[in-house]
């Protein structure tokens, strides 16, 4: 290992890297309440109206989780307190 | 359009130093905006007529379609809280379209949503209070009082939750806007972000503007019932 800050800035892009990949389980979520909430509307077209309401919020909620990955994907990328550390470490 | 939140200029008050950034000076535009399309609707509000024809027609159809939505969501009781709410709708809305003349939007700054997340925690501590009192406070301790710690993050991390979900959505449009802007060549922007610029202003924004509003009404319903 000759230039310990390049490391810490790989591994930063690699950690960026898997917090991102709570998309994957993210999106499941997602598609099951939209393709739940289509079978529930083409059995109760009636009850369409306060389904899509419910379905936008639900939808809103599981989103949460991929938000918050991406979140501290871009903290990784351009506010990463290691490298501040480092940087005072090495002086 | 940048990745950073510039800092226009700096003021000192009382040996504090403060900084007026982007986000604040293009909240200002939108507040200005807001003002003047509200003072024009006080001015017209005289000339009011019985048949609505116009620019009165389009105010009322507003004010009665939100209306309508506040008590759908949170029921005739407490649908006296429907004018702040409209206010954030308006503030929030407006902003996310603020990013189309090319500008940063102030949502994209999680002061600004943080701010407004914040206010409607307060909002909902203070319609707990004066809806159920003793009640309320209660319910903090249930099942058993060991469990305070607990209810109290959990009504605390709201939100914070709120607030990221509308500064991730906003940030993300604007990171790839500018992206497209800055790696691109002249010839093929023009145009040709104005879809970007419609998917991730207009339609995330004004879902992302729908979804906060929807659930802080569901807090404050929650905790007022």
């Amino acid at each position: 290992m000759q230039d310990p800050l390049a490391f810490v800035i790989a591994i930063a892009h690699i950690a960026a890297a898997i917090a991102l990949l709570n998309g994957i389980t993210t999106t499941f979520g997602q598609a099951k309440i939209a393709s739940q909430a289509l079978e529930s509307m083409a059995r109760q077209p009636e009850a369409a109206d306060s389904i899509r309401t419910t379905m936008f919020v639900g939808l809103a909620l599981s989103e949460t989780s991929g938000i918050y990955g991406l979140l501290i994907a871009i903290i990784m990328l351009f506010a990463n307190p290691l490298v501040t550390i480092l940087l005072n470490y090495l002086g | 359009m940048g990745l950073e939140i510039d800092n226009l200029w700096r003021i000192e008050i009382f040996g504090h130093e403060f900084w007026i950034t982007e986000t604040i000076v293009n909240t200002w535009f939108i507040m200005l905006f807001l003002i003047i399309v509200a003072i024009i609707a006080r001015i017209k509000l005289r000339k009011f007529k019985e048949v609505p024809s116009g620019f009165q027609n389009a105010i009322e159809a507003v004010i009665e379609i939100f209306e309508n939505f506040v008590k759908s969501t949170v029921g005739e009781k407490l649908s006296y809280i429907a004018p702040w709410f409209f206010m954030v709708f308006m503030l929030l809305l407006w902003s996310a379209l603020f990013s189309i003349f090319g500008l940063r939007p102030p949502t994209a700054d999680w002061a600004t949503t943080f701010a407004m997340a914040f206010v409607s925690l307060v909002l909902m501590f203070y319609m707990g209070f004066k809806h159920r009192k003793g009640d309320y406070l209660k319910e903090f301790f249930e099942p058993h009082y060991i469990f305070f710690p607990m209810n109290l993050i959990g009504e605390l991390a709201k939100p914070v939750s709120l607030s990221f979900r509308l500064f991730g959505n906003m940030l993300s449009g604007t990171i790839i806007i500018t992206l497209y802007y800055a790696l691109t060549p002249m010839l093929v922007q023009v145009g040709i972000p104005s879809i970007l610029h419609a998917f991730f202003d207009v339609i995330i924004g004004a879902l992302q503007t729908y979804i906060f509003v929807i659930l802080s009404l569901m807090y404050v319903k929650t905790a007022a019932e």
